[in-house]
C-alpha cells in the first residue's frame, strides 16, 4: 500500500521535503515520522498511518509534494490475517467513505446476487480506492458503471460534502442520535423540550465553531477617562431619554477599527472563493433575553450620532427581550459585538457569528493600579476578546485590530460624545 | 551453510509458478524460482493442457478423413508412426519449456532445480543436484500443483494401469482401453485413443459424463461419445482390478449387474489431489483443507504470513489459466498493491468432439443456487458456417439476468468452441448486456455469430432462428 501526503491544512495542498527519515527494507510502525514537510507555515513531520514494511520510497529532500501524491510504498506486517479491506490514505478516499456526508441513498440490487457491473478495470479501480461499487448508480444498458459515473458519482460526494459544511443543519441531522442516558438511575430529574431557538443557536455556534479555525485575541483598553467622559454626560443624554452605556462607545470604537482594516468587515465566499468586503457597517449586539441569545442588527454605526446609536441600541435591546424584533433585524450584520460586562467576568472566547468574519467580547472593567510613566495610577481596565477566522485574517491584523478598537476607547473624543 | 537471500521465492514452475517468478521480477523483486522437474513448465506444459490438445490435433484428421468420404473426398487407413507423434509432441514440450526458461533467464529470475521443504516460516530448503540449499525469503509462492489421483484399490504396479501422465506417452495403442472417470481428462484422452484405434469402454460412476457441464451441452459430447466409444457405462463402478498375464482383469458393477472382463490397459481418471506432501508444510503455519488443498484468502494468503499459494495446489477449479490470475494477485498483494481474486470470471474448456466451453454461471448453477435466469440459445443447426463445416452438432446460449438483461454466464458446445467462449468472457467481465452483444456485428460467415445470434433471439429478431418464447 501507498502511504500518501494527508491534508495539511487550510490553504496547504503542498510543501517541500525538508527530510526523509525513512528508507527502503525499514520496518515502521504505525504514527513513525516518514518525512518532514514545509510549506508556507511551518515545518511539518509527516507520520505513517500504518505499520509495516517500507518496500519503496518516492520522495527525496527537495521534492515538491502534493496532497494525495505518494510517499512511501508500504508492505503490511501481518498481512495474513487481513481479509480484502482495502486501506487507502489518500484524502480523496475519504470522501466516499465517510457516512454522514454520503449522497444518494442509492444502492445497487441483484436478485441474482451479482456484484453490479463494471469491468475489471474499473472494479479495479474502485478496490484501489475504497469505492463500493454498489453505490455508483451505472448509465449503460442494464446498469453498467462507466468511468463517467464513477466521476459523477465522487462529483456529489464533493458537492454533498462542501454543502454539508454550508448547512450543517442537513448534516446534524444526519448524524446518528447519541443513546438516550437515563439519568433518573442518579436521582430524580425533570426535562424540558430544547425549544426551537436553543436548536437554531445550536446549529449556528456548531456550524461555526467546526467550519472556522478562531483564534482569539486579548487586550484590554484603559477606559477610565472614558468613564469619567460618560459620567459627565450621562445627565445630559438621559433628557434627551438616551442611556449612554459602554456599549455606545464599543460600537463607535468598532466601527473606527473596522475602517481602517476592512477585512475585519468583509465575508469568505467559500464556494466561490473570493472575500466580499462591504460597504456598510451594520453591526450585531448579543442580546440576553429569557429565551436564549439573539442578535439583532444594528445598521450603519458608522452614520450615526452616539446619541441616535444610544437611543437606537435601548430600543432594539428592549424590542429583542420581548421577541418582538422582525426577522429582517436580524440580518445583514458585519460584525458582532457581545458584551457581558454588565453580568461580569473578564475575558471569554466568544463564537463568530457566522458569515462574519470577527467578533468582539466585552467583559467588566475592573479597576487596578496600573503603571504609567513609573507611576502606578487607578485606572479602569476593560478586558476585550477578539475572535477572528484565522482564514481570512492573520494574527497580526488580529492584533492591530483589537489595539485599535482599544485605543478609540482610550482616546475617545468629547467631540463625539457632545450634543 | 549461509543461507540465500530473496524477496520472493515461488515453489513450483507451472503456469501459476513461472507467471507468479515473471511478474513479481516485473516488479522489480529478486526472485528464485524453485522445480524439480528438468523442464519448466509443470504439468500444464509437460504432462496436461499441451501434450493432450497436441495429440488432439494430430489425431482429429483421423476422423475428419473418414468423414470426408461423405463429402466427396476419401483417405486410405492412415499409417500410424508413434515414435514419429512421440517425438513431435515432445518437440512441442522442448520449445515451450526452452521459451520459459529463456524468459526466467532474461527476466533475472533464478532457476534452482530441486525439491523444495519448508524448514520453518522464512526458510525454504531446496535439495539440488549440487546439495542442499537454503532460501531465506520476503515471501513464499507456493505453486507446486496437482497429480492425478490413484486410489489405492487400483493401483496395482501395473504399468497397463495408467493415468494421465502415461497416457499421454502413448507407448502403444492399447486394442481395449477401459476409461476409469468421465470427467474431461477421460473424455479428452478418450477421444485421442478412439481416433487411433482403441475399442473404449468409459465408466462413471456419476450418471452422466463431464459432471459440471450444462446437460444442454454435453449431449452433442455424449452422442458423439457413444458412437465413438465401444461404450458409456454410466452409473457404473469398478469394484476390483488384478493383473492377468498381459491384460487386466476388471471386475465392475453397473445397477446391481457384476461383470467380468479383460482389458489392454486401463486408464484411472478419477480427479487430482494437491501436491502437498514432503513440502514441509507442517513446519509452517500453513493449513489445509480436508481435502488437502492449502487454505487460503482472497489476496491468496495462507494463515502463515508472507506464504502464499496459487493454482492447483490452492483448490478451486484446477485450470492453468486460474493459477495464472492467482499469480498476479499474489505478487500484487506482495508488492504492497490492492488485489483480490474475486468476481473474477474463468472460463472452462473441454476439448472433447465437439468442444465444451463455458463462462460465468451456468444454467445447472442458477438451478441448484435459485437464481432467476432467462436463457437465450441458439442452436449451429442455423448456422451457415457449421453447415460448411458439418457440424451442426453445436449450441450457443447466454444466460441473462431478467430484467437488467445483463449476461451473467455464456455456455458453448461445437467445434472450435474453446475459442468462441472468450467473447463470453469479455461481456461477462464487462457486465454487457443481451442489447450490447447484439449490438456488435460480427464477421459473417463465422461461428461467432452465433453469440450474436443468441443475443438477438433473446429480443426475438435473431435473422437465422425463432425467438424464444417469452416466458
Amino acid at each position: 500500500m501507498d502511504i500518501r501526503v494527508p491534508r495539511l491544512g487550510e490553504g496547504a495542498e503542498s510543501g517541500t521535503v525538508v527530510s526523509v527519515l525513512v528508507k527502503e527494507g525499514d520496518k515502521i510502525g504505525k504514527d513513525q515520522i516518514l518525512i518532514e514537510l514545509e510549506n508556507e507555515k511551518a515545518v511539518a513531520p509527516i507520520p505513517s498511518s500504518h505499520a509495516g514494511t517500507v518496500s519503496k520510497v518516492y520522495v527525496k529532500v527537495g521534492d515538491k509534494v502534493s496532497v494525495g501524491q505518494s510517499i512511501i510504498s508500504l508492505t503490511e506486517s501481518g498481512a495474513g490475517a487481513v481479509s480484502g479491506a482495502v486501506a487507502m490514505q489518500a484524502p480523496e478516499s475519504k470522501a466516499p467513505q465517510s457516512s454522514s456526508v454520503a449522497p444518494a441513498e442509492y444502492v445497487y440490487e441483484s436478485k441474482s446476487g451479482f456484484p453490479p457491473p463494471a469491468s475489471p478495470s474499473i472494479r479495479k479501480m474502485a478496490q484501489e480506492i475504497g469505492l463500493d461499487l454498489a453505490k455508483v448508480k451505472g448509465s449503460e444498458h442494464g446498469g453498467r458503471i462507466t468511468l463517467e459515473d464513477i466521476k459523477a458519482y465522487v462529483h456529489s460526494l464533493q458537492r454533498t460534502a462542501f454543502t454539508a459544511k454550508e448547512m450543517p443543519a442537513s448534516s446534524f441531522k444526519a448524524a446518528p442520535a447519541q443513546e438516550s442516558i437515563d439519568f433518573s438511575k442518579w436521582g430524580p430529574v425533570s426535562k424540558k423540550p430544547f425549544s426551537s431557538l436553543r436548536q437554531k443557536i445550536s446549529q449556528k455556534m456548531t456550524e461555526s465553531w467546526t467550519t472556522i479555525p478562531h483564534v482569539t485575541q486579548f487586550d484590554e483598553a484603559d477606559i477610565t477617562a472614558l468613564m469619567a467622559l460618560r459620567k459627565k454626560y450621562t445627565a445630559k443624554y438621559e433628557k434627551k431619554g438616551a442611556n449612554l452605556t459602554l456599549t455606545s462607545f464599543v460600537l463607535k470604537a468598532v466601527v473606527g477599527a473596522l475602517k481602517k482594516f476592512q477585512v475585519f468587515n468583509a465575508s469568505l465566499d467559500e464556494k466561490t472563493q473570493e472575500l466580499v468586503y462591504k460597504e456598510y457597517y451594520h453591526l450585531g449586539i448579543a442580546v440576553d433575553t429569557e429565551q436564549g441569545l439573539i442578535v439583532p442588527v444594528l445598521r450603519d454605526v458608522d452614520k450615526k450620532k452616539l446619541l441616535d446609536l444610544s437611543k437606537e441600541l435601548a430600543a432594539l435591546a428592549e424590542k429583542t427581550r420581548q421577541r418582538k424584533v422582525s426577522l429582517e433585524e436580524l440580518k445583514g450584520g458585519t460584525f458582532t459585538i457581545s458584551n457581558l460586562g454588565g453580568i461580569g467576568g473578564t475575558y471569554f472566547t466568544p463564537i463568530i457569528n457566522k458569515p462574519e468574519v470577527a467578533i468582539l467580547g466585552v467583559g467588566r472593567g475592573v479597576l487596578r493600579p496600573v503603571y504609567k510613566k513609573e507611576k502606578a495610577a487607578p485606572s479602569l481596565m476593560l478586558p476585550l476578546a477578539l475572535s477572528y477566522d484565522h482564514r481570512v485574517i492573520d494574527g497580526a491584523a488580529g492584533a492591530r485590530f483589537i489595539r485599535a478598537v482599544a485605543e478609540a476607547l482610550e482616546n475617545f473624543s468629547e467631540k463625539d460624545v457632545k450634543i | 551453510m549461509k543461507p540465500i537471500q530473496t524477496d520472493v521465492v515461488v515453489v513450483g514452475a507451472g503456469p501459476g509458478g513461472y507467471a507468479a517468478a515473471f511478474y513479481a521480477a516485473d516488479k522489480g523483486k529478486k526472485v528464485i524460482l524453485i522445480e524439480q522437474d528438468k523442464r519448466l513448465g509443470g504439468v500444464c506444459l509437460n504432462r496436461g493442457c499441451i501434450p493432450s490438445k497436441a495429440l488432439l490435433h494430430a489425431t482429429k484428421l483421423i476422423t475428419e478423413t473418414k468423414e470426408s468420404a461423405a463429402r466427396g473426398i476419401e483417405f486410405a487407413a492412415p499409417a500410424i508412426n508413434l515414435e514419429k507423434m512421440r517425438a513431435w509432441k515432445e518437440s512441442i514440450l522442448d520449445k515451450l519449456s526452452q521459451g520459459i526458461s529463456g524468459i526466467a533467464g532474461k527476466r533475472g529470475v533464478e532457476v534452482l532445480n530441486g525439491r523444495g521443504y519448508f524448514e520453518d516460516s522464512k526458510t525454504l530448503r531446496v535439495e539440488t543436484k549440487e546439495g542442499q540449499k537454503f532460501i531465506n525469503y520476503g515471501a513464499a509462492i507456493i505453486a507446486v500443483g496437482s497429480k492425478p489421483a490413484l486410489p489405492a484399490v487400483f493401483d496395482l504396479g501395473n504399468k497397463r494401469i495408467m493415468t494421465s501422465t502415461e497416457a499421454l506417452e502413448l507407448e502403444d495403442i492399447p486394442e481395449n482401453l477401459l476409461i476409469i472417470g468421465g470427467g474431461y481428462i477421460g473424455m479428452e484422452l478418450g477421444t485421442v485413443y478412439a481416433a487411433l484405434g482403441s475399442k473404449i469402454v468409459l465408466v462413471e460412476a456419476l450418471g452422466s459424463i463431464l459432471a459440471g457441464a450444462d446437460p444442454d451441452l454435453v449431449r452433442p459430447v455424449m452422442r458423439y461419445a457413444e458412437k465413438a466409444f465401444k461404450e458409456v457405462r454410466l452409473g457404473a463402478k469398478v469394484l476390483k482390478m488384478a493383473t492377468s498375464g498381459k491384460q487386466i482383469k476388471v471386475v465392475m458393477e453397473t445397477a446391481g449387474d457384476k461383470k467380468e472382463e479383460l482389458y489392454d490397459r486401463v486408464l484411472i481418471s478419477v480427479g487430482r489431489v494437491p501436491n502437498c506432501h514432503d513440502l514441509g508444510l507442517k513446519n509452517t503455519k500453513v493449513t489445509v483443507d480436508e481435502k488437502g488443498f492449502i487454505k487460503i484468502n482472497s489476496k491468496q494468503q495462507t494463515s502463515d504470513t508472507g506464504i502464499y499459494a496459487i493454482g492447483d495446489v490452492a483448490g478451486g477449479i484446477l485450470l492453468a489459466h486460474k493459477a495464472a490470475k492467482e499469480a498476479r494477485v499474489a505478487v500484487e498483494v506482495i508488492a504492497g498493491e490492492t488485489s483480490l481474486f474475486e468476481n473474477i470470471v474463468i472460463p472452462a474448456v473441454v476439448f472433447t468432439d465437439p468442444e465444451i466451453a463455458w463462462c460465468g454461471l451456468t444454467e445447472s448453477e442458477a438451478a441448484a443456487k435459485g437464481i432467476k435466469v432467462e436463457i437465450a440459445r441458439f442452436s449451429w443447426a442455423a448456422s451457415g458456417r457449421a453447415l460448411t463445416h458439418d457440424r451442426t452438432d453445436g449450441l450457443t446460449k447466454l444466460i441473462i439476468e431478467p430484467g437488467t438483461e445483463r449476461i451473467l454466464g455464456v455456455g458453448i458446445v461445437g467445434a472450435g468452441a474453446g475459442e468462441l467462449i472468450s467473447e463470453g468472457v469479455l461481456a461477462v467481465e464487462m457486465g454487457a448486456t443481451a442489447k450490447d452483444l447484439a449490438a456488435c456485428v460480427h464477421p459473417h460467415p463465422t461461428l461467432s455469430e452465433t453469440l450474436m445470434e443468441a443475443a438477438e433471439v433473446f429480443y426475438g429478431h435473431s435473422s437465422h432462428a425463432l425467438g424464444r418464447k417469452k416466458a
